[in-house]
């Protein structure tokens, strides 16, 4: 697990400052409002987990990260520079894995990759390497038609990568694919965040979420609850306890103890003395829990 | 960013379009179907016009085969003109009236005109009373070729009998078919030239549209704008790679049909601008489509009316005052001026500066819409 300190996250976005600031982002369709005044900064070679359900404003958030949708007010910066559509030395540096797989499916996926690196000027990039990396090489000359799900996501996150973008933005990829290819996913996710990316995640799974972000934000009907690293989440949220399973004649006893009560070492001593000991857990709430605490709804809503 | 990036951009568009046309089963079997079928056309076609015209004489009032060598002699000075001796004046006016075939040297002849010399004509004339001569004309010789034979009849009678005399036509009904170019016709080749080039554009125009509706549909197009590629380049990508395989594949049916001999770069101008028409259209057609059906469609509603003014071009005079509205007008007038008619750029200007207009104003509007569609998505 990733393991990182509100202080650690924080001095990622001092220096050169933030890869990605977000500041006070409205957008409406009609006259629903999707995003209602949301601000974050994201610091090279951070992980942002960006959580919350279908319709709570994440797709579109991103939209005017990437320059795809002008914000109705607020401002958007990229490495330094106000993000635009037609903005080409913004887009130069971003690298977006959208959730719709959008590829061209006439073509091999060596010949997307190619396609894409003219367009990013990165006509020099490896793509053998790169299909290698996320175990496409012996696909590499078949149509993208014939790819599985996971092999399209796999295609996907490499075709966002393959120009070395220093902001990364991945919406749901791991979204639906099989344990194999998630696991393959957040290995490159991870390697990007090392080489210095900012990484903007949004996902449904919060174990993902917990799993790779150094920080996480709660998104719900176009508002931020809460913007923190998990761990913080979950000690601000979650409730102190430890919970001592044994075993009780023929049944399996349960008990918790409150880890701010003064009794509990001698409560833990006397747990571990005894004889039926069959687990001792911390009982730490998920992010999950904390989310619907916040904000009254689900994730899968 | 550079125009030296920018073109590298597009140029990287452009050969994507093209590798997935190339891999578009159903393109792939219909274009070179469509040319070998259209040139084939063209080939069968003649490419000259037969314009002798079979004239039937009965002439024996004339005295004999005297008489009769004398009238088949000065009627077939009149180039054009093969003479079919006629034994019966009544079999002559069936001939021409109802159609009727008659068998000269073993080969089946039928007659258009027929000029039937009275069997006393010889005898009035030696009177020096008045006699008349009767032309029978089928109904689809023209107007010109009727009084042709009238006036040349006297001329022949002048010559035998020292006077001219009254001629009477039977039956006679105008038919104008189309502008009269006696002695240089349009050939069936030469007419059926244009609305194959048009055709041609056209069905470009829906494998153009066919790679729009698939980019916008897949959303493709959202993953190139999301890269240093602008809208703009995509649809100037577009743009091009509608023109091009347009543009190159009418080229290669009028190269293959030789009509390129004449006034090349007059020709080469007017293709491309039909061409950058038609990706227009493709480009409407495209962003319009949901599916594959719709984008066909749509692409029909465009083709049918515009394939209107090459229609018209097989019959040249037929042209209403509405064809002369359709965006394709000017640029198949410019085609049939220079493959039938061997006109130059003082006569296709007007034309021409017509269709540039219909053509900024199609390929705007595919831009616009386009543009529009990219941005939404």
């Amino acid at each position: 697990m990733t393991t990182t300190t509100a202080a650690e996250a924080a001095a990622r976005t001092s220096g050169d400052g933030p890869a990605v600031s977000a500041e006070d982002l409205r957008f409406s369709y009609g006259d629903i409002e999707a995003v209602k005044g949301i601000s974050f900064d994201i610091a090279a070679g951070e992980i942002f987990g960006f959580l919350g359900p279908n319709g709570a404003g994440k797709t579109t958030t991103i939209k005017m990260l990437t320059g795809q949708l002008q914000p109705k007010s607020g401002a958007v910066r990229i490495m330094g520079r106000d993000a635009g559509r037609d903005d080409p030395q913004t887009q130069a540096r971003i690298g977006v894995c959208f959730e719709e797989k959008n590829l061209y499916d006439a073509m091999s996926g060596e010949e997307n990759l190619r396609f894409f690196a003219a367009l990013y000027g990165a006509e020099g990039v490896d793509t053998g390497a790169l299909l290698g990396r996320v175990g496409l090489a012996d696909r590499a000359s078949d149509r993208v038609g014939s790819y599985s799900k996971g092999m399209r996501q796999r295609l996907m996150v490499a075709r966002s990568i393959l120009h070395q973008p220093m902001v990364l933005f991945l919406d749901e990829p791991t979204d639906g694919l099989d344990p194999v290819s998630s696991v393959a996913i957040r290995g490159i996710i991870r390697e990007e965040a090392e080489r210095g990316a900012a990484v903007l995640l949004t996902t449904h799974d919060m174990w993902e979420a917990d799993e790779l972000s150094h920080r996480v934000a709660f998104i719900n009907e176009g508002q931020l609850y809460a913007i923190d690293t998990p761990e913080n989440l979950k000690l601000q949220h979650g409730r102190r306890s430890v919970k001592v399973r044994r075993r009780d004649g023929a049944g399996v006893n349960e008990e918790s103890y409150a880890l701010d009560d003064p009794a509990v070492g001698e409560q833990l001593r006397a747990a571990v003395e005894s004889d039926g000991l069959m687990t001792i857990h911390t009982e730490e709430s998920t992010l999950e829990n904390i989310f619907v605490e916040m904000t009254g709804r689900t994730l899968e809503a | 960013m550079n125009a030296a990036r920018r073109a590298a951009i597009v140029r990287a568009i452009v050969a994507k379009d093209l590798r997935e046309f190339s891999r578009d089963r159903l393109w792939m079997v219909l274009t070179p179907l469509m040319l070998v079928f259209y040139v084939g056309i063209l080939w069968l076609l003649p490419s000259t016009v037969d314009e002798s015209i079979d004239v039937g004489v009965y002439a024996r009032g004339l005295g004999g085969p005297v008489g009769e060598a004398l009238a088949s002699d000065a009627i077939s000075a009149e180039q054009g003109i093969d003479v079919v001796l006629f034994d019966d004046a009544e079999a002559l006016a069936a001939a021409v009236i109802e159609g009727t075939e008659v068998e000269v040297d073993g080969q089946k002849r039928s007659v258009a005109v027929g000029i039937a010399f009275p069997d006393d004509l010889a005898a009035t004339l030696a009177a020096g009373a008045p006699a008349t001569v009767t032309v029978y004309v089928d109904a689809a010789v023209p107007a010109e070729i009727q009084t042709a034979m009238t006036a040349f009849v006297r001329e022949a009678t002048y010559g035998l009998a020292g006077i001219g005399l009254p001629v009477s036509q039977a039956e006679a009904e105008l038919i104008v078919v189309g502008e009269d170019r006696v002695g240089a016709q349009i050939s069936p080749q030469e007419r059926m030239t244009p609305l194959i080039a048009v055709m041609v554009l056209l069905v470009e125009s829906m494998a153009l549209a066919g790679l729009v509706a698939v980019e916008i549909q897949s959303r493709t197009a959202k993953a190139v704008v999301a890269s240093p590629a602008s809208v703009g380049d995509l649809l100037s990508a577009k743009g091009l790679t509608g023109t091009l395989l347009a543009f190159s594949q009418a080229g290669l049916v009028l190269l293959l049909v030789g009509a390129f001999g004449y006034e090349p770069l007059l020709l080469v101008v007017a293709l491309l601008i039909g061409s950058i028409m038609t990706a227009g259209f493709g480009m409407l057609a495209g962003s319009a489509g949901r599916d594959f059906m719709t984008t066909i469609f749509i692409s029909m509603v465009f083709i049918i009316p515009m394939a209107v003014p090459a229609v018209a071009a097989l019959f040249p005079g037929a042209a209403s005052g509405w064809v002369q509205l359709l965006p394709t007008y000017g640029f198949i007038e410019t085609i049939v001026g220079v493959t039938a008619y061997g006109q130059g750029w003082s006569d296709s200007v007007g034309y021409l500066l017509m269709s540039s207009v219909w053509c900024v104003a199609i390929f705007g509007a595919g831009w616009f819409i386009l543009r529009r569609r990219v941005e939404a998505l």
